[in-house]
């Protein structure tokens, strides 16, 4: 108990990204087979790594950083106080775990993110860092998303789509990332938590240490809530000998069977 | 080989704070935690798929009808981080298991252990082969 409480201490600072390890793997199955590696607490307070232009190595891998199973709660909200209009809280609490398209391998989307490990790339080029690829180890999480870093604004003639558009900048140490162009179709988290295609989004990256990551998320969507609301999630380093491994959604997935239900319409 | 279904447990009033769930889908939604079961049969086959790791057992009751139960685990990455790999389990081999059966479909359920007959190791377990060799 004394050890419990000593470890409790000593990680305080990171409960965002234990709490999706605990919530997403230790509740996984009857054999989870303990989740994915972590640094270790000695290891977290250490020094951060730069890139070459001076900037915080943001890459990763890291574990946690988003929602996963309520955003309102991993957030850092009490329950309620997610601003969303009449609708959009009606149509959440009619929502089935089940029905989400992510159950059936489509991508999550932001601020989503799986029980699995993802990471930044940063594609350098002569110019600079032109992009940041994020990259999630689960397939259903899409293949990859573009972040351009070279100073394009966002196009006014966009098609929704899973991931918008995305461009980023470095404020200081923190990398904002800035989305608009989203779909309605994916769900914050597994509770259903909607938004719509007015959906603004920004984040905002930075690493305090070695081992954390963390996520200030805006969310601007007059057609859902009734005003922006301000998340803050937490993601702690994977075990540096940890790599993304393939990870095919589609390839043998048999939601549903056991429990005698189909995939709804939206999903398929 | 002669194999029997084992001892059957309903492992009534299971403690639902501690319910498991899967990464990719909800517990509730697929498996019936009412219904814990424990069982003896051969591995018919082990697979190593997304999203969710599968074994299939064939389990052979007493009056000699075999049922196949397809065993649901987590994804075979998050296994294979811990050090296990398609030696640690192969077709042929006698396991007893214990499972959440299916709400619908019984065969098909959330394994909550496993290891070969005639050895203490439970398979697939955090820490991998070492940390879970009998001491």
């Amino acid at each position: 108990m004394k050890k419990l409480l000593l470890v409790s201490v000593s990680v305080i600072g990171f409960t965002g990204a234990l709490f999706v390890q605990t919530y997403a793997q230790n509740r996984v199955t009857s054999l989870p087979a303990g989740g994915t590696p972590l640094v270790p607490d000695s290891q977290v307070n250490g020094p951060v790594p730069r890139l070459p232009d001076g900037h915080p190595d943001l890459s990763g891998p890291w574990l946690g950083g988003g929602s996963n199973a309520d955003i309102e709660r991993e957030g850092g909200l009490k329950a309620g106080e997610l601003p969303l209009l009449a609708w959009a809280k009606e149509l959440r609490d009619k929502r089935k775990e089940q029905d989400e398209p992510y159950v059936a391998c489509l991508p999550m989307s932001v601020p989503r993110i799986n029980p699995y490990p993802w990471k930044m790339v940063f594609s350098l080029t002569p110019k600079g860092v032109t992009e940041i690829y994020i990259l999630h180890e689960l397939g259903d999480a899409g293949a990859h998303r573009v972040v351009y870093m070279d100073g394009r604004k966002h196009p006014d003639d966009l098609l929704p789509s899973w991931y918008g558009h995305s461009i980023g900048r470095w404020e200081g140490d923190t990398l904002v990332i800035d989305t608009v162009g989203y779909n309605d179709k994916f769900w914050f988290d597994s509770r259903g938590t909607p938004h719509t295609e007015k959906l603004h989004t920004i984040e905002r990256f930075s690493r305090p240490n070695f081992g954390t990551l963390i996520n200030d998320f805006t969310i601007d969507d007059p057609g859902a809530y009734s005003k922006t609301v301000q998340l803050k999630f937490t993601a702690r380093r994977v075990r540096q000998d940890v790599e993304l491994m393939e990870d095919i959604c589609t390839e043998n997935n048999q939601a549903g069977i056991a429990g005698g239900y189909r995939l709804n319409s939206e999903q398929r | 080989m002669r194999t029997k279904l084992g001892v059957l447990v309903a492992g009534l009033g299971l403690v639902c704070a501690t319910m498991p769930a899967l990464a990719h889908h909800g517990f509730d939604t697929e498996y019936d935690a009412n219904k814990k079961l424990t069982m003896t049969g051969v591995v018919q086959k082990v697979e190593w798929q997304n999203p969710h790791m599968r074994v299939y057992v064939d389990v052979t009751d007493n009056a000699g009808k075999v049922t196949t139960w397809n065993l649901e685990m987590t994804s075979p990455n998050t296994v294979r981080r811990q050090g296990w790999g398609p030696k640690d389990l192969e077709a042929g081999e006698k396991v007893t298991f214990t499972t959440f059966a299916g709400k619908v479909v019984e065969s098909r359920g959330s394994l909550v252990s496993i290891k070969k007959v005639g050895d203490g190791r439970e398979l697939f377990t955090a820490g991998g082969p070492d940390a879970s060799a009998p001491k």
